[in-house]
Formats: structure tokens, C-alpha cells, sequence
């Protein structure tokens, strides 16, 4: 698990952006599981996104969907051979797995921020990508809540799912003590390895 | 592959079916111009097509020269005037009149009967109808006849002379105003129509953009779209040619004597014909504009 810090406009959500391709670079290459994201063709982007889970900090869930729907639908985008019923397991698996199992027919506007936040993780994870971005999971989120989801993202981590959070939550990045790399404008000016970030007294006055 | 026809199904064409029924309010206006568009593309095609009959006819018609004999006219001059007629390139037939029948087919003609009986004798001479294969050597062939020494000094020939001309000059108007009209008409269904589409995909842009995110291909995005405008052009394009094929069938139906000379060549199977035609041109205008709309107004 990795954090992405700096202040407002140092340039987080635009490098979780170029990495699943919202955007493409000017100058500059992004390599994502060995392809390359800034020269791919438009057609090609899906390829590239099945292997980024992303979680929002407003969750983007469908609200049509109840929460089982909304997880096996990325399955069933991203594979067309995958039937109903494995469809159906697999996102319950995953519900399960982020402490929802029981809450597989309830309706995105039935559930809390935090549970909500949990369907979007399940979401993002339920397809095995190798790698998870996360801006700013815990934003909308009360303490207690964003601990929760915290200790779920390590448990993904754990799993061997490479997890890029960008947060301006100095709490977490300072109690988890993971690798973090702080941007500002655009630069990467510090890379502090695990078990290294200190204070950081200088993100609390950014 | 049952797993991935069901799929597609159900991302492409039921979820396009549904939000075009959910968007009926936003579909309307491009439903209800894309059928004015196609049920009068459907009757100008079918107004063209009995024009275009018509205009054979006339050129047919218009092509018969007719070369009035000599009551006297020797028979070896007739002989060899029917040969010369019947030898030259631009001659297609040579038929022979006799007064007789040139008397009969007169009786025939309304108001003629009684300038027939006027006379004591036969006033109508005998004839050569020559059908020249194109309407442009009438007039040639005309000039190469009427000096033959069989032929009536008074009277030598006739044949409708700048009739097909008239009726061509008045199809080509016709035809240019059709095709304006049908053009104004059809930029403004495609245009509302483009726009219907770019209204359900500015209603539908999160929905658009957590499918892209987690990974739907292209076609999966942007297809439903074009599914929805497909949808729109075939339900437009169906009422038209029903109507179309209704209208034409009621004509066929009421008037068959009046309507085939207003309309030649309009039968039953040329009037589903056209009904079909009209539906296959709303299905591909629909997909077409739609097309055009996601292709400008969707990131992909």
C-alpha cells in the first residue's frame, strides 16, 4: 500500500487519472502492468481499466442497481463469458469479503457512506486487478468509518493487490506508516519508504 | 457463449430498450419528424415512380410517327416507302393503317363518330405508324418521309412534337423540388434526432462514465446509444410504411381505373416495396444519426 500526498493542486487525482486513462499525458509515458497507458488507442482503454479497480470518494455506484448488481455488473463488463449465477457468486464472495454479504439486495440510497464506500471497493477488487487507486476513499467518510475502510484497503493490500491511495488525511498516512510519495505541482519531492514518514508536520500546513 | 449472447442482449439491446422507453418524452419530437421525413419520402419515391412510368409511356408515345398515304399512292411507291422505313437503323417498327381501321379507330375517339358520319366517304387516309426507337429521330425520319411520293402532299405526317420535352422539363422540376424538400426535411429529423440522443447521453453521463471505469468496452458504452436512435428510425420508419403501403393500397383498392392512370406501374407488390424501403431508410437514418451523435458528443 502506497499513499499519494501533497497539498490541494500538487497533482493526486490528475496522476490517478493518467494511470487509468481519464487523461492522456502531454509528454511523459505511463506504464500500467505492461502496457502502455499514454499510447494507448481509444479502443484499447478498457483492456487497461480491467486492470485498475478505482474508488471514489463519492463511491459512483448505480443507483438503479441494488449492491450485488452493482459489483457483478464490472464482472460482467469486463468478461461477457462470465454467466448470471457466477456472476451472482462471485459478487457476493466479494460482498462478503468487505463485511456486506448480507446486504447484497439493498439499494445504493438503503446503505450508509461507509457501506457504500465498501460496494465500491468490492467492486473494484471483485475482477482480481493487480492494482487499486483510491482518491480520497476516506473523504466523505466519518473517523471511525474511514479507519474501517482503511483496515479493509490493508487486508486488500495483504492479498498482493497494489493499493495507491491519494489522501490528505495526515492521521492515516502517519499511524499506517506505509510508503509515501509527496507531490507538489506536479513533482514528486519526497519518497518516504515504509515505516519512515514521521510527523510530517509540513502536510499539516499544506 | 450462451453467458455472452445473453450479455449482450441484455447491455446492448434491453438496456437500450429501456432507457428509450424511459426517454419516450425526449424521443418524441425525433419520432415524430423521422416519420413526416419517411411517409413523404415514401410518397414522393411512389410519385416518382408513377412519373417515371408515365414519362415511358410518353416517350413511347411520343416516338410513333405517323405517315398519311396517298388515297392514290401507288402501290410499289407504298412498298417501297414501308421498305425504306423498315430498313433504317433508327427504325424500331412499321405498322400499317388502313382507312378502314384509321375510320374504326376514330369512331373510338370522343366527339370523332360524328365527323366520321358527316362525310359520305372515308375522310381518314391510310397510314405507316413507324415506332422510331428514340424520340430525338422523329423528326429526322419525318423529314426523310414526307417527300416520298406516296405520301398525302396536304397532310404528310404527325407525331407529338415537343411533348416528351415538356413532360421531361416538368420531371425535372418536380424531381428537384422533391429532392430539396426531402433533403430540408431530412437534415432537420437527423438533426433532432442527433440531439434527442445527445440529450439521453448528457442524462445518462455518470451512468456512462462508471461503466468506462470499470471497464466496458467501447462498443458497450456508445452501442446502446445507437441502439436507442436504431429504435427511434424503425419504429418511425414502420408507421410511415404501413401508412405509405395503406395509402397506396386504398388507392389501388378504390379507383383501380383512375388510380393506375394517375399512377401507372403502382401495384400491390410495388407498394410494399416501397413500405419496406421506407422501413429499411428509418432504421439506417435512426443508427445513422445516433452514430454521429455518440461519435460527437461521447468521450470515449
Amino acid at each position: 500500500m502506497t499513499f499519494l500526498v501533497g497539498p490541494s493542486g500538487a497533482g493526486k487525482t490528475t496522476l490517478l487519472k493518467l494511470i487509468n486513462r481519464e487523461i492522456r499525458p502531454t509528454q511523459g509515458e505511463v506504464w500500467i502492468d505492461g502496457l502502455a497507458a499514454h499510447d494507448l488507442k481509444a479502443s484499447r482503454v478498457a483492456e487497461l481499466r480491467r486492470r485498475v479497480g478505482v474508488v471514489f470518494q463519492d463511491y459512483k455506484l448505480l443507483p438503479r442497481l441494488n449492491a450485488r448488481e452493482n459489483v457483478a455488473l464490472a464482472l460482467q463488463v469486463s468478461d461477457l463469458r462470465v454467466s448470471d449465477q457466477e456472476a451472482r457468486e462471485r459478487a457476493l464472495d466479494a460482498l462478503e469479503a468487505v463485511g456486506l454479504g448480507d446486504r447484497g439486495k439493498s439499494m445504493p440510497n438503503e446503505l450508509s457512506g461507509g457501506q457504500q464506500q465498501r460496494v465500491a471497493i468490492a467492486r473494484a477488487v471483485v475482477c482480481q486487478p493487480p492494482l487499486l487507486i483510491a482518491d480520497e476513499p476516506t473523504g466523505n467518510l466519518d473517523m471511525d468509518t474511514g479507519w474501517a475502510i482503511m483496515d479493509l484497503l490493508e487486508d486488500i493490500s495483504a492479498f498482493g493487490i497494489t493499493v495507491l491511495i491519494a489522501t490528505h488525511n495526515i492521521e492515516i498516512v502517519t499511524r499506517l506508516q506505509r510508503r509515501v510519495l509527496t507531490l507538489v505541482d506536479g513533482r514528486l519531492v519526497r519518497d518516504q519508504p515504509a515505516g519512515q514518514t514521521g510527523r510530517m508536520a509540513w502536510l499539516a500546513s499544506s | 457463449m450462451e453467458a455472452v449472447v445473453k450479455n449482450v442482449f441484455r447491455y446492448l439491446f434491453k438496456g437500450a430498450a429501456r432507457n428509450w422507453a424511459r426517454n419516450l418524452g425526449g424521443n418524441a419530437p425525433a419520432l415524430s419528424s423521422m416519420a413526416l421525413l419517411l411517409f413523404l419520402t415514401g410518397l414522393i419515391g411512389l410519385s416518382g415512380f408513377a412519373l417515371m412510368n408515365l414519362e415511358q409511356i410518353q416517350a413511347g408515345e411520343a416516338s410513333v410517327l405517323h405517315v398519311y398515304l396517298r388515297d392514290d399512292a401507288d402501290a410499289t411507291d407504298m412498298f417501297n416507302l414501308r421498305n425504306q422505313l423498315a430498313r433504317d437503323p433508327r427504325v424500331a417498327s412499321v405498322n400499317f393503317t388502313s382507312k378502314a381501321q384509321a375510320l374504326q379507330h376514330a369512331q373510338s375517339i370522343p366527339g370523332l363518330p360524328q365527323l366520321a358520319s358527316a362525310s359520305e366517304s372515308n375522310p381518314f387516309p391510310a397510314s405507316f405508324d413507324v415506332q422510331v426507337k428514340s424520340v430525338d429521330q422523329v423528326a429526322a425520319i419525318d423529314a426523310m418521309a414526307r417527300t416520298n411520293p406516296a405520301v398525302d402532299p396536304t397532310y404528310p405526317t404527325s407525331y407529338d412534337r415537343g411533348a416528351y420535352q415538356r413532360i421531361q422539363a416538368v420531371l425535372l422540376g418536380v424531381a428537384i423540388a422533391g429532392i430539396a424538400f426531402l433533403a430540408v426535411l431530412g437534415f432537420v429529423a437527423v438533426m433532432v434526432t442527433v440531439n434527442s440522443i445527445r440529450a439521453a447521453i448528457h442524462s445518462r453521463r455518470d451512468e456512462v462514465a462508471i461503466l468506462q471505469l470499470v471497464g466496458a468496452p467501447r462498443w458497450m458504452v456508445r452501442g446502446p446509444f445507437i441502439v436507442e436512435g436504431a429504435i427511434t428510425g424503425s419504429l418511425a420508419g414502420a408507421a410511415a410504411g404501413l401508412v405509405t403501403f395503406g395509402l397506396a393500397l386504398a388507392g389501388i383498392a378504390e379507383g383501380s381505373a383512375s388510380f393506375s392512370q394517375f399512377a401507372p406501374g403502382v401495384t400491390i407488390s410495388v407498394a410494399a416495396v416501397a413500405g419496406a424501403i421506407v422501413f429499411a431508410t428509418g432504421l439506417g437514418l435512426g443508427s445513422g444519426s445516433s452514430l454521429l451523435s455518440v461519435r460527437r458528443h461521447l468521450e470515449s
